[in-house]
């Protein structure tokens, strides 16, 4: 109450004739308005009658929605990779049902329904309005469908309905790079809310079905039904037309993919290979993959179990498996001593086994005790000199090395068509100091200098940046979809990628980087010399081990006896033909010992499959 | 025996009482047109109708029992029913659970609405505070009212439940409105309210905008929402003068009405009692606010005034909104058609609206 004016006192009396004065006013206002209400109807039932009577007899047209076919997938050569099949799906309409639980009983007589269909059936039947029809089962058995047909009479508002379903005919192959559709889900129900897309069964949930879903599941269209006076359609007076999903036309190549597979003969781990002229995704798995069909029918709750064990079958390492990169950054830290002016090919480091910073007395080593001796840039290289990398990286500072594996990708998602693609990290003074609220050591700078300490990089980054090596210095977009047609009849249009863009700025620089990766493979002191006997073209390549136990004293340890979980991750980066190369790979193997002798074996293998004549091919 | 009848009646009488014949028969009426309206819209469901009839047994004893309590009583609990109902309904932002909004709150035994019960807890409160302050309204008490109000309404559309967050707001904006706001100031608010729809907009859900759009173009979304309109007006326009007789609209019957048991149960009523039954049923509406608020004017303290009113007003709601939307006089919001819908905690609260409204008129002798 404002004391400065008169101070106010309650005033029963008043408060009550005020009270029945707003009362009148209320009620009259409500007559009023239900009196409008009563003029409204009348204008509808009377003074319109006519009108919507004639509406009401020839009210015998339906509209039911066409959900179009979803576009399809294809690999490089024109290989099926997502195709759709015919099946019949059982659907009820609560509305037009009787007794829900007497129906639900007896089609239990007639078709296989587990407790999953049913509590699905009645999760989605609270989210959907009860005119609508609600899937009980997808994907019925011939015999299923012949039972049905003949009980059909017995259940009103049960239905058997054709329909289109996914399926991905190499199982497992692809399962990291398609994904999956799975059911509509009430989650997904609101965020369609109530328009037509409702009608849609199914919906991209992982992979590239989920990051194309607007464009592969096309456009609902809708068809008017003729009914008879009892509701049952007679025929279709007019269609309006759903509009196809687009096919999509991918880079990668099923005969590689499989190779690919093969390679890793059964270890765990990722692999990506790449046309470095174009940033075209050629293969990419990670292992163990899954087997992508049962999802789109609905996945029982063993098989789901069956896929949560620690191999992780449904963790997509390609994209979100970050591991250091280890010796395999080695390459891009001689580029940028070139490029930077820090170095030429010619400078040498003594490698005596140790490297010390000013002042502090912890040591740096070298893999090989005793050291390497004096050592060039290629033999940095070949060798795998760590000390070179110490010397390089405390001259260069971790702020010019930070901008250069900027213009690499490292620590961004590479932008391919993919969801969900972590950063990786970027060691940086600025990252430490968001991350740990801790300075930068120089001690930090060694560490970074040969792909240890903070780094974290996707098999999909290292295998970006090992294609602006092989691609004198460009670097492309990573992408999938090549190009995309919208129905048969359409024509088939390119997928618009950005430009390439120029990391390198003296391309002469690469030179003796590619020199030194060359003598990896194919130099009498290279760490994966033992891949370069009997290769019919020169391959470029680094391997890396990351450590997942640190050496302690002078003892080293023989990376095979370690427990399965301690043993380090074995990279390996290549490109081939050293000369003009037309495929770059990054290989992961997890648990897998040293990069020399269980990465590089797979990569020789990849780069046969993709560089050799095929052998013959075999149909999924 | 004769012992044994006395003592039925005497019970009988303790329990009725309290109860206002004529509007008591006029509720009572409704419900039966909705069991009658129920039963053919249901296809002879009989289980439907049992379940609906239950509800209001439920409901009727809730009304018995709400009008034996003294004003004074719901005056003192109004700040806990309050707070409680606020409590509940964060709850069901942590637990609920329930078809396309989290509206429902699972007991285990049913499941509860809290925002139904916030259509009798914000009136108490409002009613409560009114009363403890001078009357009419001036700044000071209007904000303190819209923090009583806008709390809850906030939650409940966040919920997303547009329509029952519409009807809180409205019960309160009632209560204020019959405690004597100024005109100029009302007109202030209802200004204010007007600039702010296309902010209003702006957080609406995408099924809340496509129901306001459809009900601007009906024939734009000819398989979602503008069929329900285009498909209630043919109901309720090839009702006639005198309908089809029951059991008898087409419309309902081959399926071409959605949700005829539910929020289109009048264009049910519309199309098989024709436009005299429309006016039937709207007058027993019309008797049932209009002797509600008069019983609401005969309470001797503000509160029980206040609170009587504010409920018979929010009831007009439903009937105005609902009977405006299946008609396409309105957009369609989520609002059953009071005691003819087929639906139960919202038949409960109404009824137990109307036990507070005769509680208030039996007592209003000895308030002072």
């Amino acid at each position: 109450m404002r004391l400065s004016r008169r101070p106010r006192i309650k005033n029963l009396r008043a408060e009550a004739a005020q009270f029945r004065r707003r009362a009148a006013v209320a009620g009259a206002l409500v007559a009023l308005a239900v009196l409008g209400l009563g003029a409204g109807y009348f204008r509808l039932q009377v003074l319109q009658h006519e009108e919507y009577q004639l509406r009401s007899e020839a009210n015998r047209i339906k509209p039911r929605p066409i959900v179009p076919a979803r576009g399809l997938i294809y690999d490089r050569n024109g290989r099926l990779l997502a195709d759709n099949v015919p099946a019949y799906r059982l659907e009820l309409v609560p509305e037009q049902v009787g007794d829900l639980e007497a129906t639900l009983e007896g089609l239990a007589d007639l078709v296989a329904l587990d407790e999953e269909d049913i509590t699905r059936f009645h999760e989605t039947r609270r989210a959907t309005r009860a005119f609508r029809p609600i899937p009980l089962k997808l994907r019925l058995t011939e015999a299923e469908l012949s039972r049905l047909a003949v009980n059909r009479h017995r259940f009103p508002g049960v239905e058997v309905v054709p329909y289109l379903i996914r399926r991905y005919p190499y199982g497992e192959l692809f399962s990291h790079i398609i994904g999956y559709v799975g059911r509509v889900d009430a989650e997904d129900l609101q965020a369609m809310g109530d328009s037509r897309d409702s009608a849609r069964t199914h919906i991209g949930k992982a992979g590239l079905e989920r990051y194309y879903e607007e464009r592969l599941r096309g456009e609902i269209g809708y068809e008017e039904v003729e009914t008879n006076v009892e509701g049952r359609a007679l025929g279709v007076l007019r269609r309006h037309g759903a509009k196809a999903g687009a096919d999509l036309h991918l880079s990668v190549d099923a005969r590689l993919q499989q190779a690919m597979v093969d390679a890793f003969a059964g270890q765990h781990g990722a692999a990506v290979a790449v046309d470095p002229r174009t940033g075209e995704i050629l293969a990419m798995v990670s292992l163990p993959g899954y087997d992508p069909n049962p999802f789109v029918t609905g996945i029982s709750h063993r098989q789901w179990q069956a896929l949560q064990g620690p191999a992780r079958p449904l963790f997509n390492r390609i994209v979100l498996g970050g591991f250091p990169p280890g010796s395999t950054i080695k390459p891009f830290m001689a580029l940028a001593g070139l490029e930077l002016g820090l170095r030429t090919p010619e400078d040498t480091t003594y490698s005596t086994g140790e490297f010390f910073l000013p002042g502090q007395s912890r040591g740096y080593r070298d893999w090989r005790r005793g050291g390497h001796g004096r050592v060039d840039l290629r033999e940095s290289l070949a060798q795998s000199v760590n000390s070179y990398y110490f010397e390089l990286a405390v001259e260069m500072g971790v702020d010019r090395m930070d901008a250069w594996f900027d213009q690499f990708g490292f620590g961004h998602p590479t932008g391919i068509d993919l969801v969900g693609e972590i950063s990786g990290v970027r060691p940086s003074r600025e990252w430490k100091r968001r991350r740990f609220n801790q300075p930068w050591y120089p001690g930090d700078t060694v560490n970074a200098a040969i792909g240890q300490g903070y780094w974290i990089t996707t098999p999909l980054q290292l295998a970006q940046a090992t294609a602006v090596l092989a691609n004198n210095g460009v670097r492309h977009r990573l992408h999938l979809v090549t190009a995309s047609q919208a129905g048969f009849d359409q024509p088939r249009l390119p997928e618009p990628q950005p430009p390439g863009v120029r990391v390198v700025k003296d391309p002469a620089h690469l030179l003796p980087v590619i020199e030194g990766m060359v003598a990896v493979v194919h130099g009498p002191t290279g760490t994966a010399r033992v891949i370069g006997e009997g290769a019919q073209y020169r391959i470029a390549a680094k391997t890396g081990t990351v450590q997942r136990t640190s050496r302690q004293g002078e003892e080293s340890i023989d990376p095979n006896t370690l427990p399965y979980h301690l043993r380090h991750q074995a990279w390996t980066i290549a490109f081939a033909p050293a000369g003009e190369p037309t495929i770059a790979v990054a290989v992961l193997v997890e648990h897998g010992g040293s990069g020399s002798r269980a990465a590089a074996p797979v990569v020789r293998r990849i780069l046969d499959a993709w560089l050799l004549p095929p052998a013959e091919e075999t149909p999924p | 025996m004769t012992a044994f009848l006395r003592w039925l009646r005497d019970l009988v009488h303790r329990f009725t009482d309290k109860l206002d014949l004529p509007l008591l028969l006029a509720l009572l009426a409704l419900m039966t047109v909705s069991l009658v309206v129920l039963s053919s819209a249901s296809d002879g469901n009989s289980r439907l109708v049992l379940s609906q009839g239950l509800r209001f047994g439920v409901g009727l004893v809730a009304l018995v029992l709400v009008s034996r309590i003294p004003p004074s009583k719901l005056r003192l609990w109004a700040p806990l029913a309050y707070a409680g109902s606020l409590l509940l309904l964060s709850l069901v932002f942590v637990f609920g659970s329930g078809r396309s909004a989290n509206l429902w709150l699972n007991l285990g035994v049913f499941y509860l609405q809290p925002g139904e019960l916030l259509k009798l807890s914000v009136p108490m409160m409002l009613a409560w505070y009114l009363h403890s302050v001078v009357l009419p309204p001036r700044w000071g008490t209007l904000t303190v009212c819209a923090g009583i109000i806008g709390l809850p309404v906030g939650m409940v559309i966040l919920q997303p439940d547009l329509g029952t967050g519409m009807l809180v707001l409205a019960s309160g904006v009632f209560a204020v409105f019959l405690a004597g706001m100024a005109w100029w100031r009302i007109g202030l608010f209802a200004g204010l309210g007007l600039l702010a729809l296309p902010v209003g907009w702006h957080f609406l859900m995408p099924y809340q905008r496509d129901r306001i759009l459809t009900f601007l173009d009906p024939e734009s979304d000819p398989l979602g929402a503008g069929w329900n309109i285009i498909q209630s007006k043919i109901a309720i326009g090839s009702g006639g003068l005198t309908g089809k007789g029951w059991g008898q609209g087409s419309q309902s019957h081959l399926d071409f009405l959605p949700e005829h048991t539910t929020d289109f149960v009048f264009s049910v009523l519309a199309e098989e009692w024709g436009w005299a039954g429309v006016v039937a049923v709207l007058a027993l509406y019309l008797f049932v606010i209009g002797r509600s608020l008069w019983m609401a004017a005969q309470a001797r303290d503000g509160y029980s005034r206040l609170l009587a009113g504010s409920l018979a007003l929010a009831f007009s709601v439903y009937v105005i909104v609902n009977g405006g939307m299946v008609a396409g006089l309105l957009p369609v919001v989520g609002v059953p058609m009071p005691l003819l819908s087929f639906g139960g905690t919202s038949a409960v609260t109404l009824l137990a609206g109307f036990g507070v409204v005769m509680s208030v008129y039996a007592h209003r002798k000895f308030m002072g």
